[in-house]
């Protein structure tokens, strides 16, 4: 048991010694390509991170006629404190004084209009966030519900601001999912096809070793161990200078102003080292089953 | 120890490679195979380490028919059986001893036994000093040796050689016959394809002639012809 150990440890490092540049060369490539995949998830964070930031900021506006009685205004209040926690998440009334702030900022570059608007009849408002803010349907439902409350004026909903976060939040995710995916299948392809022209170089070896009587266990093992260790060891690096990157972002865009929306693409609650397990694992797997598998090729004598 | 029972093999349907071959082979036999090229003679020793298997009839080795044993018994016959090939198939980047000792490492033999029989091995084929030598580095004849050495460190029952003097000039040729008689007289069987008359005449051994994947004849003592 020793021996066979012993045996599988010093051809697994002969491996390396004997095909150094092979063995760097597929040690780079593989951490190219999960370095790909990687940043491809952190990116896929990053913008399901930006996204949830717009999707908290869209607000429905509910127009209250102006002077309406504070039953009136109860009414609207009860309603949409029976919704809080259900459809949605919270809301802010606007009294006067503050639809009055609002029109001077609004309306800032039409003074005419400004000047129609005054306390007897600006209308006052309840700024609404609901819960689910990608589901166009589901808030069209929502402003039609609130139409029909006495005192309600009109409610608007940026539907085309809506529409928009929709298709990116669409796109972002299938787009970066599928090529993730084909990063990943690609990098497989890569590991499986160095290990395979390693095993070509030794095809020999191995049918020395098939006609002496060596099991096809004892020859996979230490070419599967040898994929193993380049696809850790690719993984590794990819690991290290997706931190360096994933770092170096996150610390450039804090110089980013609030206004750019940039602030929020970022990882957050540590995904980066989730990420980083995953590459690792992922490039231990593929490396040892890529191997296995092309040592498979050979064993047939 | 070895029978062969009505066995076919070929490689497509107008490439006949074996014909209803049938022969029995007593423990401890020295066999040449004769006849010209393509005729079945590296078929048959293949067939009997399980390197090929036919379409129809049995291969008996050891008492065992190895055409159904499962995948995972192959490796065991084959440590019963040493293989000798015309171009050595010695691994370049070994010594010699390495090269001997790969054949008791790949199969789990402990390092003191491997460091006790490789030296007694390498002193019967007449390579005692050499251990340290790559291939590159021995004559073709002192090549051919390593592989003999390697082929029966494990003592195996059988030794199948295919042409093991084809690439040697006759006097070295010779030498290694001298070996493998000697191997065959500690009571392995030996069986060795070849295209040396003057080997094959010289030894007077029993010789299995095929032509065309057809056994034409069998002759105990025979000659070339």
């Amino acid at each position: 048991m020793f021996s066979r150990l012993a045996y599988t440890l010093r051809e697994t490092l002969a491996g390396f010694q004997r095909n150094v540049t092979l063995t760097v060369a597929a040690i780079i490539t593989a951490a190219i390509s999960l370095l790909i995949f990687g940043l491809t998830l952190l990116i896929q964070d990053g913008f399901d991170n930006l996204l949830a930031r717009w999707e908290g900021g869209v607000e429905m506006i509910v127009f209250v006629n102006a002077n309406t009685a504070p039953d009136g205004l109860q009414l609207i209040q009860d309603t949409l404190d029976d919704q809080v926690g259900t459809t949605i998440d919270s809301y802010s009334y606007c009294d006067v004084e503050c639809s009055l702030a609002d029109a001077d900022r609004v309306l800032a570059g039409d003074p005419t209009t400004r000047e129609l608007l005054g306390p007897d009849n600006i209308p006052t408002l309840f700024k609404i966030v609901p819960n689910e803010a990608t589901d166009v349907q589901f808030l069209r439902g929502l402003k039609e519900s609130y139409l029909t409350l006495p005192s309600v004026n009109t409610v608007t909903l940026a539907e085309e601001q809506l529409d928009l976060i929709s298709k990116l939040q669409g796109f972002v995710s299938v787009y970066t999912t599928g090529l993730w995916i084909a990063l990943m299948f690609a990098s497989g392809l890569l590991i499986w096809n160095t290990i395979r022209t390693a095993m070509f170089a030794r095809r020999r070896e191995i049918e020395v070793m098939k006609l002496v009587g060596a099991t096809d266990w004892f020859i996979r093992v230490p070419f599967m161990l040898e994929g193993l260790i380049q696809g850790l060891l690719g993984g590794a690096l990819a690991v290290v200078t997706l931190q360096f990157i994933n770092w170096r972002w996150t610390l450039g865009v804090e110089d980013f102003p609030d206004s750019s929306g940039m602030t929020a693409l970022v990882v957050v609650d540590g995904y980066q080292w989730t990420v980083a397990l995953y590459i690792l694992a992922f490039g231990a797997l593929v490396g040892m089953v890529g191997s296995g598998i092309a040592a498979s090729r050979f064993l047939d004598v | 120890m070895i029978r062969l029972e009505n066995v076919t093999k070929s490689y497509s349907t107008d490439v006949v490679a074996l014909q209803d071959a049938s022969f029995d082979i007593a423990k401890g036999e020295f066999v040449f195979l004769v006849g010209p090229s393509g005729s079945g003679k590296s078929t048959m020793l293949r067939l009997l380490n399980r390197q090929e298997r036919p379409e129809r009839g049995a291969v008996w080795v050891a008492g065992r028919n190895i055409i159904d044993m499962p995948p995972g018994r192959v490796p065991h016959l084959r440590r019963n059986i040493g293989n000798i090939f015309q171009d050595y198939k010695l691994l370049s980047n070994k010594t010699v001893f390495e090269n001997v000792a790969f054949a008791q490492e790949v199969i789990g033999k402990p390092k003191h036994v491997i460091r006790q029989q490789v030296p007694a091995v390498l002193d019967l084929v007449g390579l005692a000093g050499k251990e340290e030598r790559f291939p590159h580095q021995l004559s073709g004849g002192e090549q051919q040796r390593v592989s003999i050495a390697r082929a029966f460190v494990n003592r195996p029952l059988i030794l199948i050689a295919d042409e093991p003097t084809g690439n040697l000039d006759p006097t070295t040729g010779e030498g290694i016959m001298r070996l493998l008689d000697r191997i065959n007289k500690t009571g392995t069987t030996v069986v060795m394809a070849t295209h040396d008359q003057r080997i094959v005449n010289t030894m007077r051994k029993r010789v299995i002639q095929l032509d065309r994947g057809v056994i034409v004849r069998d002759q105990a003592r025979g000659v070339y012809e």
